[in-house]
């Protein structure tokens, strides 16, 4: 057990599973001061005097430190019985301590401190900064449906986009496989333990996920999958993707959990039009007629991504601050995130086109005048005066009141 | 008793306007009763010089001719005045009376006489001394005083304190002219320095608008809110401009010494820098014309005219200023005749955007309207803008900027460096018009500037291109060209560039 880190996850994760410990005793462990991160949980020893911490014996807090500080060799046996199956499966931790931890995960509450994982653990970092969308739908779908989820995410995955889904039969195993190949990669999250293949006949599927693409888990490995684990399994599902999109829901369809987790986190909701006398659409056409947009055509999920992306590159730009970070060609962010870089690393050898990518940039971010251009692009005025003229020529930007702000966006 | 009567003729020169008018004095004593008249359109100044000439004549140790003298000026249809005449008179009387000698040769004197004697200068001497130092004179004697504005014109010539001094040159042979130079070691920069152009920092557009002004002669408008350094860009734009070369120092002194004391007239290679403001009136701005006083216009000559708070100004003074702008020179009319100033200078106006001055700024701080802001700017947008080749907008820069400035820490003085490039453009410039009369990529007068300018062809029609895709008017399309001219001179390039022309449209005003 070579990282005290990963360890100190599994003991997290087997407090939470075994003992009664929910993330509001963690929360409340964490004010009090008794622990700074989740991950001083794993040091038993720290509890055994509590006196200082306001905490009084008898108290519901204390009854509940006490259960699970009694049952510390069962909660020890229970992680590293984890641990050998990570070991054997390939399976890694990843934490909201980490760097590559979801921003979308971040940004909510009652997302998992600790998720499980197997495959390209790189395609996390690029959710961040190229932005994804779930796709989910019925198991038993229409052609039509299982069509236009292959064709949807396989446009998307091409723009860079994540697709995200549950790796269940029908609409998942067409989305999965419509992206797995493409730059944007596709992502699957499993209701039980990382290495449970279910349903079983996807076993192909999720062969290939491994390799190709990434399966997560809040489950540790081992667990089964129940029914019961579906409906917050989706809630990661909802969780993870900047929009969603939805395939075919029927009348009473864990589908339309997705929809309605990922609209009460505030994402859009695209449904794909459908009959409305069939009757395994009628779950998605209410939803249309409840105020979600129809899913036209992939142009409507992109837009709807880069505008995510542009919230979260103005709040959190230290996560695009990385531009070491690598970057798919084919994302239309590419081309920003590389013009960047190059500026960074090699000024002189950047042409006047890609200077226009870097002011167009910064102007989405809001309008700037020129000498907010002169500080935050590293040329001497003359030349960026020469690049603004001629993007005002070309129209892509306009003056207004000495402020320059991006005609198109 | 005087002999039959005789006549000395000696010279002297007056000045109307900005120009000097060469005068040729005659003086006749006749016997008679005496009398002592002096004709030729003088007015009272010139008239009562017979008590100073008199007087002083006798004080010197000589003696006043007994008869008629009758002094006569010429040319004698023009109005002439002041006291400058005094030596000649007194000299002339001398000569013709036979107490000195009359020198064989032409004899210029100037100056004007105490009853004591003494020797005092009078104003206007660098135009007239200028006039002397192009005529061809054998003898030429000035007042000490005016030792300055020989200098300054280069004359040969002795001065003298007394009109003992001056008659004691002739006759014993000792008048030996000192040839007058320009003092080797002049004041390039006034005693307060100009701040340097690194205080402007983070304000990228503006620092670049002032060296394209500096180094192309070209008029500057500053937009900005209060506090933004306004006043500290001209001062700066003034520090960057090379010292007066030696042909425009008489040039500029001849308008300084008619309005200040030419007793204390010091000379230097500093450039003007006039500052005016909302208060001025038309006739501080554009000169007196019952006195020939020059006004700021033509005091700024060669140098910069700034014109601060200019949205404020009465509308008849930013229209009065539109013709000198255009044709760089100011003229006065007094009876009829139109006397020529030059005013060439760089024009650099300042002031705020709006009324509360804060449009420029972040934070949408300005609540003023379209309709006053439109108001506000009515002065100085249409004709004026268009005299008008740079624009800048101005803000207020960021604390951790001005903390640098004012602890002087991280920056390092640019002006030097800029100043000796500006230099260098301007010799460039010099040489580039030489058979155009001279002047700057702002000023030269050509039918044909690309081919003057060396713009070739593709570029000219870049910029024809951008001036029907909206950027700037028609009618700014030869100021585009000059200023993409002074951009390329500022790279040391031998042809205007693409580039130049689209950077010259940054400066371009805004109609308001």
């Amino acid at each position: 057990m070579d990282d005290p880190n990963v360890m100190a996850d599994l003991i997290y994760v087997a407090i939470r599973v075994t003992t009664k410990v929910d993330y509001r005793t963690v929360k409340k462990l964490l004010t009090s001061g008794v622990i700074s991160s989740y991950r001083d949980l794993s040091d038993f020893g720290r509890f055994k005097d509590l006196s200082g911490f306001g905490i009084e014996k008898g108290s519901s807090l204390a009854d509940k430190i006490e259960s699970f500080v009694s049952k510390e060799s069962v909660i020890k046996k229970v992680a590293s019985n984890y641990y050998e199956i990570m070991q054997k499966n390939n399976i890694y931790t990843v934490s909201s301590l980490d760097k590559d931890y979801p921003y979308n995960f971040r940004m909510q509450s009652g997302m998992p401190q600790v998720f499980f994982a197997r495959g390209r653990r790189e395609l996390l970092t690029h959710l961040n900064t190229c932005g994804s969308a779930c796709c989910v739908g019925s198991r038993e779908a229409s052609k039509y449906a299982l069509y236009a989820a292959d064709r949807f995410s396989s446009e998307l995955s091409k723009q860079g986009i994540t697709i995200v889904s549950g790796m269940a039969l029908g609409t998942d195993r067409s989305a999965h496989y419509g992206a797995i190949d493409k730059p944007g990669g596709t992502i699957a999250v499993l209701a039980g333990g990382c290495e449970r293949i279910y349903p079983p006949e996807n076993k192909d599927l999720y062969e290939e996920l491994c390799v190709k693409g990434l399966v997560i888990s809040e489950m540790p490995p081992g667990m089964q999958v129940l029914r019961q684990y579906f409906p917050s399994r989706n809630r990661l599902i909802a969780g993870l993707s900047d929009c969603c999109m939805i395939m075919e829901a029927g009348d009473i369809s864990g589908t339309l959990h997705t929809a309605s987790f990922a609209a009460s986190q505030g994402k859009d909701v695209f449904v794909l039009p459908n009959s409305i006398y069939y009757d395994n659409a009628k779950g998605g056409m209410k939803l249309l007629a409840d105020g979600a947009s129809v899913l036209l055509s992939p142009d409507n999920v992109i837009d709807d991504v880069m505008q995510a992306i542009l919230y979260r590159r103005l709040e959190c730009p230290e996560l695009f601050a990385d531009t070491a970070m690598p970057v798919s060609s084919a994302f239309r962010g590419s081309e920003i995130l590389r013009c960047r870089k190059k500026a960074d690393l090699e000024p002189e050898a950047m042409s006047d086109d890609e200077w226009k990518v870097i002011i167009k940039d910064e102007l989405t971010m809001g309008p700037k005048n020129i000498d907010e251009l002169c500080r935050v692009i590293a040329l001497p005025f003359y030349r960026i005066s020469r690049l603004i003229v001629s993007m005002q020529c070309s129209g892509i930007i306009n003056d207004e009141n000495g402020k320059f702000t991006l005609t198109i966006v | 008793m005087a002999k039959a009567g005789r006549l000395s003729k000696v010279y002297s020169c007056f000045t109307e306007g900005s120009v000097a008018v060469m005068s040729e004095i005659e003086v006749s004593v006749m016997p008679g009763i005496p009398t002592f008249s002096v004709i030729g359109l003088c007015d009272s100044s010139i008239r009562e010089a017979r008590g100073r000439v008199l007087t002083a004549i006798r004080a010197s140790g000589f003696t006043c001719p007994k008869g008629h003298i009758t002094i006569s000026i010429s040319p004698a249809y023009m109005r002439k005045s002041g006291s400058g005449f005094d030596l000649a008179m007194a000299m002339g009387i001398l000569f013709a009376s036979g107490q000195i000698p009359e020198p064989t040769g032409k004899a210029y004197f100037e100056g004007e006489l105490g009853l004591d004697g003494k020797l005092y200068g009078t104003p206007n001497a660098v135009t007239r001394l200028g006039l002397s130092a192009r005529s061809d004179f054998d003898y030429r004697i000035i007042p000490y005083q005016e030792e300055a504005g020989a200098k300054c014109t280069q004359l040969s010539c002795m001065t003298a304190k007394s009109l003992r001094d001056a008659a004691s040159l002739f006759g014993s042979g000792t008048y030996f002219p000192t040839c007058y130079t320009i003092d080797e070691k002049l004041d390039e920069m006034p005693e307060e320095e100009y701040p340097d152009i690194s205080c402007l920092k983070g304000q990228e557009k503006c620092k670049r608008a002032i060296l394209i002004a500096a180094a192309g002669f070209h008029n500057l408008l500053l937009l900005g809110s209060p506090g933004s350094g306004k006043t500290l860009a001209g001062r700066i734009i003034a520090g960057l401009l090379p010292p007066l070369e030696d042909e425009e120092i008489p040039i500029c002194f001849a308008v300084r010494d008619t309005s200040s004391d030419i007793r204390g007239l010091k000379y230097s290679r500093v450039r003007p820098y006039r500052t005016i403001g909302p208060q001025i009136s038309l006739t501080g701005l554009m000169g007196s014309a019952t006195g020939l006083k020059p006004g700021e216009l033509q005091l700024a000559n060669r140098g910069v005219l700034f014109a601060d708070e200019i949205c404020e100004y009465k509308s008849e003074i930013v229209q009065a200023m539109r013709k000198p702008l255009e044709d760089r020179e100011a003229v006065l009319f007094k009876n009829g005749i139109s006397f020529k100033y030059p005013a060439d200078f760089i024009f650099v106006g300042a002031g705020n955007p709006c009324r509360c001055g804060l449009f420029y700024e972040k934070g949408g701080r300005c609540r003023c309207t379209a309709t006053s802001r439109r108001n506000y700017l009515a002065n100085i947008s249409g004709p004026f803008l268009e005299r008008i080749d740079l624009f800048s907008e101005m803000r207020s820069i960021s604390r951790s900027d001005m903390e640098m400035i004012y602890t002087g820490a991280g920056l390092k003085a640019q002006s030097p460096e800029w100043r000796e490039r500006i230099r260098e453009v301007w010799q460039m410039q010099k040489s580039r018009y030489k058979e155009f009369g001279g002047g700057f990529n702002a000023t030269v007068r050509s039918e044909d500037l690309p081919d003057l300018m060396r713009i070739p062809f593709d570029v000219v029609s870049y910029a024809t291109e951008l001036a029907g895709s909206g950027l700037f008017s028609a009618r700014a399309f030869t100021k585009i060209l000059r200023c993409a001219r002074t951009i390329a001179d500022l790279d040391q390039r031998a042809d205007v560039a693409v580039d130049d022309i689209s950077e010259a449209c940054m400066f371009r005003p805004k109609e308001i």
